[in-house]
């Protein structure tokens, strides 16, 4: 048996593959980020190291700033619209009694499989200013409510947001869904033995158990911000002006417009620096504080 | 009495706001689906909301015959089947490497495949870009293939690897007494063994593959080779007055994902959740 499993030409050739792409398409780009951000590099030859410079100019300069600002916007919208709703949603249809549970579950989670560039072109469609579905909307209502959604500078933002959310708010649905019915039964009917309230049951057994359930749906929604890229890619082109612009879209608009890859390197090890922060915080704040207690 | 009347009511407004919500997140689809049969005076003026009056079928024979939306579906259908076979068959062989043969660095190889797992995609687009261009690699569909099985294989190799150590080592043991080698039993015993596991991988990495954009809008040079939803993207540039065949585009584009989601929705559902449980 010791002979069967070290097989060595076995397990070179079982390891190779794998280790290869990874190495050649994931973990080389990634040093190439951290790398290249110290140089002055327009995407040939090698470029000139320059050291923080990269690093300077990005901090001092006002899109990135603004980008950081609409990351921020950008998650704590999706956080706070996702999280509440997929929370009430997941817990009225893992209600037994609830009718037409599985028609709700269909339709909240099947934003989720489609194509963000459909999904971006959809609502383009439906917030076009002359002829879209909302301003239809109002107008059939004889509301006078109608507006060129994206145009404004303060409120383009939010649109994005929702417009992300709304695609993305069944998956965190799903992922909650789940966490509750890994909770068995017993501890919610013993609750109400005790006298529990449907909403309190909910409040002091359901959601305290969901823990980990929580702590990936903030990673995913909180990181978000920082990643988002479609949206601005294909609905406002950062605009109007820089009023949408994102840390992704800062990246890619230096590196494949501008030709600045080395500025656009520096932006990227942010963006990474950035998303293992949020996940660090996430996880010390979730930390267990019992098991603290016992050691 | 009077807090049971209050009860109720709360139940009311609750229930209603649950099905408000399913009308906000379906009927941008549904509305997508009627305005693909629809034409242009019908959508804007006569009959924006409702079902089409006349199914005009010709939106969708456009959209196939003069559109390329066959070559954006065909060049879809190959990245998204290719890079779920390379990321299947390297996660498998590399997991059971690591869950079940003894080799110095088996651990520190483990560790190296999950680095992925804190690495978003948008932080090396510009890194990769340059690696599949200085390979060649940027005229051919294998670029798109290789970054998507990358991409994947953290995440595949885990759900592997926990679904080996699930498995007890009896099998195999029997198989090598009984003389088969190691291949052998890779292909015989473990590979059907892991089914579950992997048609869970399968719908996530397909329905990603099929989906992504980020990554192919970089690496996808040439027209031809454009899959679906950078070839939606494309179109809606040309062709912006024409709804009706746009939007067939989009019903086209987005049918294989929804009726794998109708069929499998709750393996669906539980595939990609796996994903992100994984991921975050």
């Amino acid at each position: 048996m010791k002979k069967f499993y070290s097989n060595k030409l076995a397990i070179f050739f079982f390891t190779l593959p794998a280790l290869l792409v990874f190495s050649v398409m994931v973990f080389y780009p990634i040093i190439q980020v951290f790398v290249k951000s110290f140089y002055d590099w327009n995407g040939l030859g090698s470029g000139t190291f320059i050291g923080f410079e990269n690093y300077q100019k990005l901090f001092r300069d006002t899109v990135f700033k603004l980008s950081n600002k609409n990351a921020l916007i950008f998650s704590v919208f999706i956080t706070i619209f996702q999280i509440t709703l997929a929370s009430v949603f997941a817990l009225a249809v893992s209600d037994q009694k609830t009718k037409g549970r599985n028609i709700l579950r269909v339709s909240y989670f099947i934003p989720v499989v489609l194509s963000v560039t459909v999904v971006c072109q959809l609502w383009l469609a439906i917030l076009n200013a002359d002829s879209g579905l909302l301003n239809q909307l109002f107008k059939a209502l004889g509301l006078n409510y109608q507006q060129n959604w994206l145009s404004d500078r303060n409120h383009a933002i939010y649109v994005i947001a929702f417009v992300n959310a709304w695609q993305w708010m069944g998956y965190q649905f799903a992922l909650m869904l789940a966490g509750i019915k890994a909770i068995p039964i017993d501890y919610y009917e013993a609750a109400k033995i005790d006298g529990a309230s449907n909403f309190q049951a909910h409040t002091k057994v359901t959601i305290p158990l969901l823990k980990e359930t929580y702590k990936i749906c903030l990673t995913i929604s909180l990181t978000g911000g920082v990643k988002a890229f479609t949206e601005m890619f294909i609905m406002t082109k950062g605009g109007p002006g820089n009023a949408t612009y994102t840390l992704t879209y800062l990246m890619y608009k230096a590196a494949f417009r501008e030709y600045r890859y080395g500025y656009g390197m520096a932006a990227a090890s942010i963006l990474v620096l950035q998303c293992i922060a949020i996940i660090l915080v996430i996880n010390w704040l979730f930390r267990d504080k019992e098991k603290k207690e016992v050691a | 009495m009077a807090t049971r009347k209050k009860l109720s009511l709360g139940k009311t407004v609750f229930k209603i706001f649950c099905w408000f919500y399913a009308a906000i997140s379906v009927y941008p689809v549904i509305w997508l689906l009627f305005y693909s049969f629809k034409n242009n005076s019908e959508i804007f003026v006569t009959n924006p909301f409702g079902f089409p009056t006349i199914l005009h079928v010709e939106n969708y024979v456009k959209a196939w015959s003069q559109y390329d939306v066959p070559m954006y579906f065909l060049n879809s259908i190959i990245v998204s089947v290719v890079t779920v076979i390379l990321t299947i068959t390297f996660a498998l062989l590399f997991s059971y490497a690591t869950a079940r043969m003894r080799f110095k660095g088996r651990y520190l190889i483990t560790i190296f495949l999950s680095l992925g797992m804190f690495i978003p995609v948008q932080a090396i687009l510009i890194p990769v870009a340059k690696t599949v261009n200085g390979l060649g690699l940027d005229s051919t569909r294998w670029g798109l293939i290789l970054v998507y099985t990358a991409i994947n294989l953290s995440f595949a190799t885990l759900v592997y690897y926990g679904a080996l150590k699930a498995l007890p080592v009896e099998l195999e043991e029997a198989a090598c007494i009984d003389g088969a080698n190691i291949v052998t039993c890779f292909l015989k015993i473990i590979v059907p063994l892991v089914t579950p596991a992997t048609a869970t991988l399968v719908i996530y990495i397909f329905l990603s593959a099929w989906n992504e954009f980020i990554l192919a809008n970089v690496l996808v040079v040439k027209d031809e080779l454009k899959t679906l939803p950078l070839g939606i993207l494309f179109l809606q540039g040309a062709f912006t007055t024409d709804w009706g065949a746009m939007g067939a585009t989009m019903v086209i584009a987005s049918l294989p994902t929804i009726l794998l989601y109708i069929i499998f929705s709750k393996k669906v559902e539980g595939a990609m959740t796996i994903g992100g449980a994984v991921k975050g």
